[in-house]
């Protein structure tokens, strides 16, 4: 059997081999996959290995460590080789280049040449190590060959091993790569004065003329030093002209410092939205089922004020600057941006972690968008989204809404029943609103309990100080006694049940009551006694 | 909760024609109400007037022309839903001044507003957001009580909220709440009792201060249709 064929078949077995597949995908959750659960307790341990081994290497200079020093180095710099090959394996998957190469050749009926796939492999093996990080990883692995001494140099390589592991330093990184054009003409603008003030005083200010210049290089030197506005005086300027020079260099290295200063200070203030935004979503990161609300405007902050009130997780997302400063003021976790882009519903979970959305913009155009994004994103997510107009109720339950909330529907409903009872109506209106300590709540009978299996009429309901509205069982239940009974959408409700209607495990009673008489019946339930 | 047949209908004038009072417009027509629209803009009374409404142009600046239409007179709620606070306000100030006794309605979503209003006289003032927020919470965390209400009390079943006035000389006068068992005798749930001569909130059925009725006290009470019907007729037998 010829090479090249072996090689085909051993990647069609490695493409179906499921360990092989999640033996590299636990690799990746742990390298390199932001969202895995992992990932943050290996870059720990990462960062504490690379300051563990730096602190030893400079400690070792002046006191003499044991041989367990030398075990430690070893176990650290096998880790980072181990983390070097990882990531390298992870970068690209070698037998898929195999079969794309075989797969190609095949299509244009050409025979099949090893060499070519070797040829490709290498390459994209050869630019994930020509990437800075990896250049970096592989430096730091180099300091253990300490017999040559440049090669102690490297050990400042692990430091920047960090960059991988620290978000911030990451950040810091991004900010100067994206002023590189700024500083770049910084750095010309910087090389051109060191070149002339050096020049200059080595001319006017060498050993030759009386001055205390050696050399270039400690022109080079002097001018640094004086251009820093550090000045430590080990040369200073004897003649006129030196001192001519000093002065230009000094205000020059001024301007040039604030020009620094200022270049970083702006890139910094225009990444803080977006430095703020990736804390929201780390912050995020570590909670379950949250609640991502779609608009600051009056409703969405209701919701929010009692999600609040609950201590429920939640994160706002609005475009307009007014709507996020409140949010922010009032101290909720909130994002400045476009509930529309998919990037933005995603970095905030959504598909992940989040286990509702709420689209409660004022334009009922951006509500059915998000509606359609997020229920792509997730099947399983609720959505619950405000209909401005009465025609919107169908497009957002198509879009894939849960529920769709009226707002002036409810104002005509609300209307109605104020014209037709006002006292009932300003009564119960308090009470389904939530905002007298009489409340509306449901108390679910436990298997086992004592309540299990009891009659209505057994149950002291009256003693306790409840009154029942109604039982709430699954819908193939029925009774003969029941007077009035509803169809809801999974459950029948059955409205004041006879003395006599006989209660089970998971029937919700509906009771009318003060929050502290439902609370005791709640707790004498948990305390889960049996009664006879 | 509606009470058809119990009461007649009343006679209602919405001003200000947009989507909220159109909306407003549309339920209280199904439940029986006398409803008219008015505003002073053509276009809004004309789209209001295609839909079916009876509507009409005034000035609501102009006193005379909100006498004209009925405030002060045979009107029995006005609402006024103008789209701007201000106007809102000034509404209901001209509307109390003319009719002391006018039950007024209006609708705002901001704090200062909705405390303005009510100074400048309003009985009612209904913030849409809240109600929406709080319906929006109420079916994330409590949704068995969100769909039971919904399909219930506030939906198109026949199970409604009402009020029950006690008089001189019906059988409920002088009875403690806790003796009447209006539950087994006519399926109706007594929630409580308003007391006017003590104020409008709720003395809740199982409040330990028992509570003995009088003239002028109003049930609150929630059951079927078929069960009012029940005990009204009752009710004004025994008057009888």
């Amino acid at each position: 059997m010829k090479l090249s064929d072996l090689v085909i078949r051993l990647a069609y077995q490695m493409e179906e081999s499921e360990g092989y597949k999640r033996a590299k995908q636990a690799v990746y959750d742990l390298l390199e996959n932001p969202h895995s659960r992992a990932r943050p307790y290996f870059d720990s341990l990462m960062m504490a290995l690379v300051l563990s081994s730096v602190f030893l290497l400079l400690y070792s200079v002046k006191h003499h460590l044991g041989a367990w020093a030398g075990w430690f180095e070893a176990v650290a710099v096998s880790f980072f080789i181990l983390e070097y090959l990882g990531r390298m394996w992870v970068y690209s998957s070698v037998h898929r280049i195999v079969l794309d190469e075989y797969e190609k050749s095949e299509l244009i009926n050409e025979p099949f040449r090893l060499s070519r796939a070797v040829w490709n492999i290498l390459r994209s093996k050869w630019s994930y190590m020509s990437s800075p990080m990896a250049i970096i990883d592989l430096l730091a692995i180099l300091p253990s060959y300490r017999s040559l001494r440049i090669l102690r140099l490297f050990l400042l390589f692990r430091l920047f091993k960090m960059f991988r592991y620290a978000h911030s330093i990451q950040q810091f990184g991004s900010v100067l790569r994206e002023k590189r054009i700024e500083l770049f003409s910084l750095f010309a603008f910087l090389t051109f004065v060191l070149l002339v003030g050096s020049s200059v005083i080595y001319l006017f200010e060498s050993r030759e003329t009386g001055g205390q210049i050696e050399g270039f290089f400690e022109g080079i030197y002097w001018s640094l030093v004086t251009l820093s506005t550090v000045g430590y005086g080990d040369i200073t300027p004897q003649s006129f002209e030196g001192r001519l020079v000093t002065m230009v260099l000094i205000i020059s290295g001024l301007g040039v410092l604030s020009f620094f200063t200022s270049i970083i200070v702006s890139a910094f203030q225009e990444k803080m939205g977006e430095v703020r935004d990736r804390r929201v979503a780390m912050l995020l990161e570590k909670k379950k089922g949250y609640t991502v609300i779609c608009g600051f405007g009056r409703v969405g902050q209701v919701v929010a004020e009692y999600l609040a009130k609950d201590k429920l997780p939640f994160v706002v997302i609005d475009s307009n600057a007014e709507a996020v400063e409140l949010a922010r003021r009032l101290g909720y976790l909130v994002v400045e941006g476009k509930s529309e882009r998919i990037g933005l519903l995603q970095m905030l979970g959504v598909g992940r972690s989040a286990g509702k959305i709420l689209c409660l913009t004022g334009d009922d155009v951006v509500n059915v968008y998000v509606t359609l994004s997020a229920r792509q994103l997730d099947e399983n997510i609720t959505i619950i989204s405000r209909a401005n107009q009465r025609q919107s109720v169908d497009k957002l339950l198509h879009a894939g809404a849960d529920h769709a909330i009226e707002p002036f529907k409810i104002v005509g409903l609300i209307a109605g029943e104020y014209v037709g009872q006002p006292v009932a109506f300003e009564a119960i209106h308090g009470i389904v609103m939530g905002e007298k300590d009489i409340t509306l709540e449901t108390i679910r009978v436990p298997p086992d309990s004592w309540l299990d299996g009891k009659t209505i009429g057994e149950v002291p309901l009256e003693d306790m100080r409840l009154i029942l509205f109604g039982v709430s069982t699954p819908m193939d239940r029925s009774s003969d006694h029941v007077r009035s009974h509803f169809d809801l959408e999974s459950r029948r409700f059955h409205f004041n049940p006879g003395a006599d209607f006989v209660l089970q495990a998971d029937d919700m009673l509906l009771v009318f009551g003060h929050k502290y008489s439902v609370l005791h019946m709640r707790q004498q339930l948990k305390s889960g006694r049996k009664r006879r | 909760m509606s009470a058809e047949g119990l009461s007649q209908a009343k006679k209602i004038v919405i001003v200000g024609g947009g989507a909220v009072g159109l909306e407003v417009a549309r339920q209280l027509t199904e439940r029986g109400e006398r409803v008219r629209v008015v505003d002073d803009r053509e276009a809004v009374v004309e789209k209001a007037r295609a839909q079916g409404f009876s509507a009409e142009r005034i000035s609501f600046q102009n006193d005379e022309e909100l006498k004209r239409i009925g405030i002060g007179g045979e009107v029995d709620v006005l609402f006024a839903l103008l789209d701007d606070d201000a106007s809102n306000v000034f509404l209901v100030i001209s509307a109390r001044a003319m009719a002391p006794e006018l039950p007024i309605v209006s609708i705002s979503g901001v704090r200062d507003t909705i405390e303005r209003l009510h100074a400048a006289g309003a009985t009612k003032v209904i913030d849409p957001y809240r109600i929406s927020g709080y319906k929006i919470y109420e079916r994330m965390h409590r949704p068995l009580i969100a769909e039971t209400l919904e399909h219930t009390v506030f939906g198109k079943v026949n199970l409604d909220i009402a009020e029950i006035h006690v008089r001189e000389g019906c059988f409920l006068h002088g009875k403690y709440l806790d003796e009447l068992s209006l539950e087994e005798r006519y399926n109706l749930i007594v929630l409580g009792v308003v007391d006017r001569e003590l104020g409008d909130h709720l003395i809740f059925a199982t409040d330990p201060r028992r509570h003995r009725m009088d003239d002028g006290d109003v049930l609150v009470v929630i059951g079927p249709e078929e069960a009012f019907r029940k005990f009204h007729a009752q009710l004004n037998a025994v008057e009888q």
